[in-house]
């Protein structure tokens, strides 16, 4: 997952690694504290890439430009997503230097991108071939070195400066396990500073396990994470696509869950959510279950819900035990239930429904089952 | 029929002598005997812990290495948490093993590119991680793909995901579509083995007469895919569904590798490719089970009256 820019600058800001001064604001009405002076830069603060050109980053020369600015961006919708907040920072001056790390995942490398040039168009410097590129083993020690022969091509002393940003800068991506560590741009100045003006950090989800400080962050900034901060609670993912979503899934696999949404997009309605609840890792326990369906019920548009569970190993006759009682455990779960089973037991599962007083309906047939659940949208009789 | 230039080297074979690693724990014990009951030749087990020197009937042992001496083993399915499937890898090789199935899901990218290493210096093969493994249909299966699933037939499968694949699977069984041979590669992204690498064994394999590709956002193995489709001369109908239309940016999607950064990763870089190098792409399940059941299944028809 990518962090945030203002997440990922305090992060390496606490272990040292120059940033300009900055805050985060989640309202207009900011009054800057006296070690930010004017001119600021007001950035959304957006997972996605090439915000700049997106209109997600603006000058203020005083603070009531800055006021003007915030009260632009919060809420404002760019690329996709809602602006929930803004880093307000120094503007500051001096050579605009680029430099990435990043995992090649075909390969197994690292590729090191280095550039005397910052700003938004590095592609347009890679065409011109002001952008140095190496490909180097995954490690430490040889990210460096590139990086090193890389600024070869940028003049003393600003090539020693560069080279030690890009010491301190590396040695950040292996401590928490990036997989892409971008610094664009990276201000450089003849007497040794170094800013890292911005920085964009994707951390490898898998890693989490053993990176405390990132889960740390995350269960602190739950709101900017929820998707994270739910799977580091609960052991699974759940991530709300649409608030206005109108069908609820429960679905185990994420391809699955992902083809669900676009099958149900296709048919011209929005599902609430992604889900991949684990079956195999239910064992006999329903309280995913009842977590999930409590999330759904709280979905605003939500007008039915969707199980589909393609039980490899699974046995349904178990599972089915499991959703009776979650769903005796959610009664603010109104809506239409219907549950697309495939699998062992499936007979154990229908008699398991029928004797609970057939709390939802059973299609084992996907498409049929999708039908089925959009009956209550669209006002078909199934 | 063999592409010229093409090297044919079998995946796997059905009756090749596989260990399991972590076989005392739930899942390998568990599995163990499912892929033995569905014909794989399963000969003995590794656990470093165990007491015991046989479990379900299968011979258990404290190394790979004493393993592999026993059993002659050439193939491991490790059945082992994701912090540990690094180590696991690295003692199947060093004992001998030439394909090494992972299935656990969540193993963290250093660990992975480490492992990458280590079995590219050997040479071996490795599928994994998180996947739900390979099989021949009918004769062998490495990992937990669903009986429901596999069913022997004309069709080479290879997918990132593993449900998406059985739900598409189930759906051209019953159609009467089985398969070759299946790979699921996983939803990491880094891993062992990618689309592109399972290509030539499926072009060169008689009995593979279409190939069905499962893939979804993220990274960008479909377009390797294609890549080596126009490299290799692909002769075999090539149908492709790609999961996550509505995904947006940054956000991870269940498997770690499906998560788009900018252009990267898209659906539309994927099914351009993909459709440039001639595969036929689908956004809906239905849609592809129709194409091939249409196509691959009418020239399985027209074969078996000739």
């Amino acid at each position: 997952m990518m962090l945030l820019e203002h997440d990922a600058k305090e992060l390496l800001a606490a272990d040292g690694v120059p940033i300009p001064t900055g805050i985060l604001a989640t309202t207009a009405d900011v009054a800057p504290p006296a070690s930010l002076a004017a001119p600021f830069m007001v950035k959304a603060q957006i997972a996605v890439g090439g915000r700049g050109k997106a209109g997600g980053i603006k000058r203020a020369g005083s603070v009531a430009e800055l006021r003007h600015r915030l009260g632009e961006l919060l809420g404002k919708t760019i690329k996709g997503q809602t602006v929930h907040a803004c880093r307000i920072e120094q503007c500051v001056e001096g050579m605009e230097c680029y430099l990435s790390v990043s995992l090649d995942a075909t390969q197994g490398h690292l590729r090191v991108l280095l550039s005397p040039e910052g700003g938004v168009d590095v592609e347009a410097y890679a065409e011109r071939g002001a952008l140095g590129s190496a490909d180097v083993a995954y490690n430490e020690r040889e990210a460096i070195a590139a990086a090193s022969r890389l600024a070869d091509i940028i003049a003393s002393p600003a090539r020693e400066t560069v080279v030690h940003a890009a010491e301190r800068l590396i040695t950040e991506f292996f401590a928490f396990e990036a997989t892409l560590l971008e610094v664009n741009p990276l201000f450089v100045r003849p007497d040794g500073w170094w800013s890292a003006g911005d920085l964009k950090l994707v951390i490898d989800d898998n890693a989490l396990i053993r990176q405390p400080r990132l889960c740390d962050l995350i269960r602190h900034r739950a709101d900017a994470y929820p998707e994270m901060a739910l799977k580091l609670d609960h052991g699974f993912d759940f991530v709300v696509v649409d608030p206005d979503g109108e069908i609820g899934l429960v679905t185990t696999g994420a391809g699955l869950s992902m083809q669900m949404i676009d099958e149900l997009a296709g048919r011209g309605h929005p599902a609430f959510n992604f889900c991949d609840i684990r079956t195999g890792q239910l064992r006999g326990d329903p309280t995913r279950l009842i977590n999930v369906f409590q999330w759904i019920a709280a979905g605003r548009n939500v007008r039915s819900v969707l199980i589909n569970f393609f039980a490899g190993i699974t046995h349904l006759g178990e599972v089915a035990k499991l959703l009776v009682m979650a769903l005796k455990a959610v009664p603010e779960l109104r809506v239409p239930v219907t549950a697309r089973l495939i699998g062992n037991g499936y007979d154990e599962a229908i008699a398991v429904f029928a004797s609970a007083g057939n709390p939802l309906r059973v299609e084992p047939d996907l498409d049929r089952a999708i039908e089925l659940a959009l009956a209550p949208l669209t006002g078909a009789r199934p | 029929m063999t592409a010229p230039g093409v090297v044919h080297v079998p995946f796997v074979t059905p009756d090749v002598a596989t260990l399991v690693q972590g076989m005392t724990g739930r899942t390998g014990r568990r599995h163990a005997q499912l892929m033995r009951a569905y014909g794989t030749r399963i000969v003995g087990g590794v656990s470093p812990k165990s007491d015991s020197d046989e479990v379900e009937g299968f011979p258990v042992f404290k190394t790979c290495i004493e393993a592999v001496a026993a059993t002659g083993a050439v193939a491991s399915v490790a059945m082992v948490p994701p912090l540990s499937v690094l180590d696991a890898i690295r003692e199947a090789v060093t004992a001998g093993i030439r394909l090494v199935v992972t299935i656990a899901e969540g193993m963290p990218v250093r660990d992975a590119v480490a492992a990458l290493e280590i079995v590219r210096a050997a040479g071996v093969r490795w599928i994994g991680p998180s996947t739900p493994g390979l099989a021949i249909p009918g004769k062998l299966k490495l990992g937990f793909l669903p009986d429901v699933s596999l069913a022997p037939g004309p069709l080479g499968i290879i997918a990132k995901s593993g449900t998406l694949s059985y739900e598409v699977c189930h759906r051209l069984v019953g159609r009467g579509l089985g398969q070759s041979l299946w790979v699921g590669v996983g939803g990491d992204p880094v891993k062992g083995t990618r689309f592109a690498d399972v290509l030539p064994s499926m072009l060169t394999d008689p009995h593979t007469h279409g190939i069905v590709v499962i893939g979804e956002i993220g990274g960008s193995e479909e377009e390797e895919l294609a890549a080596a489709m126009r490299d290799l001369g692909c002769a075999k109908p090539v149908y492709a569904l790609i999961a996550g239309r509505t995904v947006r940016e940054g956000i991870t999607m269940g498997h770690a590798g499906a998560m788009i950064q900018g252009d990267v990763g898209t659906i539309a870089s994927k099914t351009e490719a993909l459709t440039a190098a001639g595969a036929h792409v689908f956004t809906r399940i239905r849609d592809l089970v129709d194409a091939v059941a249409a196509s691959v299944g009418n020239a399985k028809g027209e074969q078996a009256c000739n």
